[in-house]
């Protein structure tokens, strides 16, 4: 989230783009595009795939916003396009033939790209193979609840309305989640000192 | 809790980090107060917030632009996309065919035609009437003397000698 991290003005951009104002619409989808860019990458791991979700995402966003009753649950209720969005996508691939994966394609293209950052880019590389470990740790509803929380940014009560899980059931997955995180040294470490 | 010298364990920072509230009064009024735990729990969220700016600055940045999500409304009196076209297609017909009918080059094709089959009318009738002389006076006025034909020669005499009646036949 950029400028506006505000609810009050998310839901009047939200009422506004409702009534058919194009300009609040435009605001809203820039507000969110990153967000939902990054959320479907972490859950995708290819620029391209993420790209091609995020378009999709937005444009049912757009389609389905009249439909939005309550405003205010306006973040929940995107995300939850998204997440359903992505899952989609994870069971076509499933059976899809040419199911090939595109792990780590972008970074290999980028060092290609670009030799003068190779550090940099080792060490981002290095970051999602820790942070991917660390995923395959958690159980399906720990890893779901953590990276919402923590990589979304989104709150206990938008994750369960995302979930249509109860706030407890919420807590409990992400305090086992975050009993795993702190017992993985090796991200841990990585987090500790940034990038 | 029974002493506010006794830190909180790492389950409870772990707890304290999910949601405050789920401490017991104990452990909150504790955290409240003391900046030790404070300071471990501030560390444990900064880690926290760490991996989410990593996400986003270890990720690639999308390439692509955006296509653009929204059309312009459509026009409620001209109806959907669909009728529009039907609509001028139709009008644009029945101008056509009103400016067929009603242009002077058909309109003289139809007196022509009329006058055409009028034409043709009196050629049957009087066709016709020839036919109708043929039929009754075949032959020129001085033919039928020729050939014997008239039928004044018919007569009750000549047809008893042709189909002969049966008392004249035993009479003889």
């Amino acid at each position: 989230m950029q400028a506006i991290d505000n609810d009050y003005q998310i839901i009047e951009l939200v009422e506004k783009a409702k009534d058919g104002n194009k300009a609040s619409l435009g605001q809203l989808v820039n507000l969110f595009y990153e967000d939902i860019y990054f959320m479907v990458y972490c859950r995708t791991n290819s620029r391209m795939d993420a790209e091609d979700l995020t378009q999709g995402i937005l444009m049912q966003m757009v389609k389905n916003l009249a439909r939005l009753k309550d405003t205010s649950r306006f973040r929940s209720w995107f995300f939850k396009i998204a997440i359903n969005h992505v899952r989609d996508f994870h069971r076509k691939k499933r059976w899809s033939f040419f199911n090939t994966t595109s792990e780590m394609y972008d970074f290999d293209k980028e060092v290609t790209d670009n030799h003068n950052n190779l550090e940099n880019l080792m060490m981002k590389k290095e970051f999602w193979k820790r942070f991917h470990q660390f995923a395959e740790r958690l159980s399906r509803g720990e890893r779901e609840v953590f990276i919402l929380r923590f990589v979304d940014h989104l709150r206990i009560r938008e994750i369960g309305e995302v979930l249509n899980k109860s706030e407890s059931t919420i807590k409990t997955n992400l305090y086992r989640a975050l009993k795993k995180f702190k017992q993985n040294p090796e991200l841990h470490d990585l987090l500790k000192g940034g990038v | 809790m029974k002493g506010m010298d006794i830190h909180l364990n790492e389950d409870q920072i772990i707890k304290a980090v999910v949601d405050q509230n789920d401490l017991s009064a104990d452990e909150r009024s504790h955290l409240s107060t003391c900046s030790v735990c404070q300071g471990k729990k501030k560390q444990f969220e900064q880690e926290l917030n760490n991996l989410g700016r990593m996400v986003k600055e270890c990720a690639p940045l999308p390439e692509r632009k955006l296509i653009p999500l929204y059309q312009e409304p459509l026009q409620k009196s001209w109806g959907s996309w669909f009728w529009r076209p039907v609509f001028v297609c139709g009008v644009a017909l029945i101008l056509l065919i009103a400016g067929i009918w009603f242009s002077t080059p058909y309109k003289s094709y139809r007196e022509y035609k009329t006058a055409q089959l009028i034409e043709e009318i009196e050629d049957d009738q009087k066709f016709m009437d020839a036919i109708e002389v043929l039929e009754e006076k075949v032959l020129f006025n001085f033919y039928p003397d020729v050939s014997g034909e008239p039928y004044s020669y018919v007569d009750d005499e000549f047809l008893e000698f042709i189909f002969p009646l049966e008392e004249s036949q035993y009479s003889t």
